[in-house]
């Protein structure tokens, strides 16, 4: 009688094996392909539009000329007030998310309010804003609408960011503090909210690096083509924007010979938002890594 | 803690009911010169602002919200001193804004173009009567055959609503806006969009202000009236009237233009204003012959 | 003494910072304030949407939803093409990108040595974060052209590049980064201590991945698919440039796959355009309007919530 083959079960469960394998080694080459095909597309189109002149002039002749300085002003403008909106109504929700809060039902309820915010689709940002601002308030198109509209975008994003960051905080610094007789406030304030800080800068990062590119909340709200420079008070007061620029360059430009302009105004708004996710990029990580396997 | 959070958010809702159920104030600020209106109009009116902007230091916003519908209704609620539309303010339009005096001051004219594809150009169709224009809108012609052009589906982009553009070629063709029927084709928007899809696209026709078609990318044809003569859209037919889609174009303001505004149309009016009038491609004031 | 242990416990934060008297400090009443106000505002933003748009629902009534023309000079208002629409566009969406995404994501976090791993998510994470309108160049100046080539290559006669089909694939690009990492987040909570000990039964790595990491995964994966789709429901700019914008397109049966390769409308891309701001003067046109606005965030909060849900008890299961 012939000897079985010991390793005949094991040759035949590697096909199975190397199938699988394969399919998703599949998967992945097909993903990366397609996000660097998104990648070159628009750099090998835009890097040539780039120049320190590009960046630093103005726009002219209604986008065909110039530059878009004005431009990359006006995503910062919204983008910072965006900050100071979210910073202290996320620490608030923050506290009292990780600290206040001890129910595990009204927990889950906040979460799923946060959750369902973070969710909302930015063109209805946009809608409750022309309703809100522009008509009702009768600011006209006004970047402090822009920058709340944005702010309130990104609160989800930057609380959970704190949430997470006070959730691993010894509590070797906080014992400390109680010890030494302080009230429960002068806590947060002294031990909880100063350690807080990193996840308030990754989270706020993480969020503006979103608010930079979104167009839907302030088309209808806060910018305009052509013809702002620094905003003049609250009411009728836009500013220009990468996003709505290539949105409008895109549809209704002056000539067909702004392709180069377009693309480049799109790089330029891409290296920003890189640039913003990439600083947050390592601490985020690490808090994730941690938070895996502490 | 949760029941704080609770009331105060109760609380917070009701304060924004009931402030919600106020009247809504809005009155225009001063300071800035606000424009907002038609994409066709806009393009001497941006420039025009970037020059007075440059030299005479004045505040100006253009904006191109909602087309020459936007300029109108903008105008009419007192969010901008000046509307720029390409087309007449209808009869609507002023029951819709009693309060309103609209004054319409010309600054040029400009000619909407039906535009084809290259290969329904290169295919020999060269023109189109008011007949099968309407025929196409309503669905009734579907292939280029039907038409004398070449052996292609007729994708047809229509211009989105509110657009000056969609009213002068519905106006041409049925007469006023209000007698078109409802249709359902793809919408294109902006210029640059129209003339992007059009190019890219295989048997397709589109309305275009005739200075954008390149003769390139995009081919302006000739509309055939009811004697069967071909008018093309040339400066000197645009001129004369005899194309029949030619469209005026508009500087709106509620009653009589002073200050600012008032500054801004005289300079498009002037010599150099309507330098730049011309150099979009439109035909100034004084090119138009009477008709 | 406890050296370094963290604020992990759920009452470890509350217990360790409370004080016997005085509740309500300043930081409380600010932050309770704070949490108040953001409730208010999502709760606000619904109640506006329902009262802007009750004149279309007086108008209407249930046709609103049921009817299938949408004639706004007219005054004819049915939203189900792009109820259709939207379905449609978000579907082809989530069907190309979750095979893919979730396919990557078990390659990158199962068969990746962990520097490698790591290199990857950091590409996909950035690449999360390009903004849609850049997306949505792309479409309209490259996408739509392979699309309408390609298919005129298998003899199909579109009307044009932009379609339904055009929007799902561009769409499919941009939540694949999403599900990508919210895929790897699932897989990487299922412990790798019961990888090993399924290695240790006996079975190979792809067993142990399909037998064990996977449907432990199970729960986040749906999540991350599901938030994904979320998105797609809601994406407003890259939709708007390639989806035709036609309205009343619905097919005659429901399962014809004629309307892929046809223009569209989807909820999001008619708020977009240029009706939002000609219906303004119009009470009925603008309730409509509002009333898309309205629908839209329903049915996105329903798949985001559902979508929570389902992440939040995974994690509680690693």
């Amino acid at each position: 009688m012939p000897t079985p083959d010991p390793f005949a079960t094991l040759h035949r469960r590697r096909w199975p094996d190397y199938v699988f394998a394969g399919a998703a080694a599949l998967c992945a080459a097909v993903a990366l392909g397609v996000l660097i095909w998104v990648i070159q597309a628009i750099v090998t189109r835009g890097f040539p539009a780039l120049s320190w002149q590009f960046l630093t002039e103005h726009i002219r002749l209604v986008g065909a000329e110039g530059g878009i300085f004005y431009n990359l002003v006006g995503t910062l403008i919204l983008i910072a007030t965006a900050a100071c909106v979210a910073t202290p109504v996320a620490l608030g929700i923050a506290l009292v998310r990780a600290v206040y809060l001890t129910g595990d039902r009204a927990k889950r309820t906040l979460d799923l309010i946060l959750y369902t915010l973070n969710g909302v689709p930015s063109i209805l940002f946009g809608i409750a804003g022309l309703i809100v601002f522009v008509k009702y308030l009768g600011w006209g198109k006004s970047w402090l609408s822009g920058g709340v509209l944005l702010g309130v975008m990104i609160l989800p994003t930057v609380t959970v960011a704190l949430v997470e960051r006070i959730k691993v905080l010894p509590t070797k610094y906080v014992e400390a503090a109680r010890g030494l007789g302080l009230r429960r406030s002068q806590v947060i304030r002294s031990v909880v909210l100063p350690q807080a800080v990193g996840g308030l800068l990754t989270g706020l990062l993480l969020g503006l690096a979103r608010a930079a590119g979104e167009t839907a909340p302030i088309m209808f709200t806060a910018t305009i083509f052509a013809g702002a420079t620094l905003p003049t008070g609250v009411r009728e007061s836009p500013v220009l924007s990468l996003p709505y620029h290539v949105f409008i360059l895109a549809q209704d430009s002056f000539d067909p010979a702004v392709a180069g302009k377009v693309w480049g105004t799109a790089t330029v708004l891409l290296i920003l938002v890189f640039l913003l996710g990439a600083i947050a990029l390592p601490v985020r990580l690490r808090v994730h890594e941690e938070a895996r396997h502490g | 803690m949760t029941r704080g959070i609770g009331l105060s958010s109760a609380a917070f809702v009701l304060a924004l009911i009931v402030a919600g159920c106020k009247e809504s104030g809005s009155s225009p600020s001063p300071g800035a010169l606000k424009i907002n209106g038609s994409t066709t109009v806009n393009l001497p009116a941006a420039e025009a602002a970037e020059v007075l902007r440059a030299e005479r230091k004045m505040n100006i916003q253009v904006d191109t919200q909602g087309g020459s519908s936007g300029g109108i209704s903008m105008l009419g609620d007192g969010l901008v001193q000046i509307g720029m539309i390409s087309k007449h303010v209808a009869d609507d339009d002023r029951k819709k804004y009693p309060k309103v005096n609209f004054k319409e001051t010309q600054i040029g004219e400009d000619a909407v173009a039906l535009i084809v594809s290259k290969d329904v150009w290169d295919g020999g169709l060269r023109s189109l009567s008011k007949q099968q224009a309407k025929a196409i809108y309503e669905g009734k012609i579907t292939h280029w055959k039907d038409v004398g052009g070449p052996d292609l589906r007729i994708a047809f982009f229509n211009k989105e609503p509110g657009r000056g553009t969609w009213e002068v070629f519905v106006h041409w063709v049925y007469g006023s806006p209000k007698k078109a029927p409802p249709v359902s084709f793809p919408e294109v928007g902006g210029n640059e969009e129209t003339r992007n899809k059009v190019a890219s696209t295989r048997g397709a026709l589109s309305q275009l202000s005739s200075s954008w078609a390149d003769q390139r990318t995009v081919f302006a044809l000739a509309l055939k009236d009811d004697a069967g003569a071909l008018v093309d859209p040339t400066a000197a037919n645009i001129a004369t009237g005899k194309y029949p889609m030619s469209r005026p174009l508009f500087l709106l303001t509620n009653g009589e233009p002073t200050g600012d505004a008032k500054t801004f149309i005289d300079f498009l009016l002037s010599d150099r204003g309507q330098e730049l009038v011309a150099k979009h491609g439109y035909l100034r004031l004084k090119d138009l012959k009477p008709h | 003494m406890s050296s370094g242990t963290a604020l992990t416990s759920p009452t470890d934060a509350s217990r360790a910072t409370a004080s016997p008297r005085r509740r309500w400090s300043v930081t409380a009443v600010s932050s309770t304030a704070f949490t108040a106000l953001t409730i208010a505002a999502l709760v606000g933003m619904v109640l506006l949407f329902a009262l802007q748009s009750l004149p279309v629902w007086r108008h209407e009534g249930t046709h609103y939803l049921t009817g299938d023309k949408w004639f706004f000079r007219n005054q004819v208002f049915g939203v189900l093409p792009m109820l259709y629409g939207t379905a449609v566009v978000a579907i082809v969406a989530v069907l190309l990108a979750a095979p893919i995404g979730i396919g990557a994501a078990v390659f990158a976090s199962e068969y990746l040595p962990p520097k490698l791993r790591l290199a990857v998510k950091l590409t996909i994470e950035l690449l999360a974060g390009v903004p849609s309108v850049v997306y949505g160049l792309l479409g309209i100046l490259v996408l739509r052209n392979y699309v309408y080539d390609g298919f005129r290559s298998l003899g199909v006669d579109m009307h044009s590049g932009d379609s339904l089909l055009t929007a799902g694939i561009l769409l499919a690009i941009m939540i694949l980064p999403t599900i990508m990492t919210l895929s790897d987040d699932a897989l990487r909570a299922v412990p790798s201590a019961q990888r090993q000990a399924a290695r240790g039964l006996g079975l190979t790595r792809g067993q142990a991945v399909r037998s064990v990491a996977l449907p432990q995964a199970r729960r986040g994966l749906v999540a991350a698919v599901l938030l994904a789709l979320g998105r797609a429901l809601g994406e407003m700019i890259a939709v708007f440039l390639v989806v035709g914008r036609q309205d009343n397109q619905l097919p005659a049966s429901w399962f014809s796959l004629k309307p892929l390769v046809a223009p569209g409308q989807t909820m999001s891309s008619k708020l977009g355009g240029a009706e939002t701001n000609i219906a303004y003067g119009d009470p009925l046109h603008w309730a409509a309007m509002v009333g898309l606005g309205l629908l839209l965030m329903a049915i996105v909060a329903i798949v985001t919530l559902v979508g929570g849900w389902l992440a939040g008890r995974s994690h509680a299961h690693a």
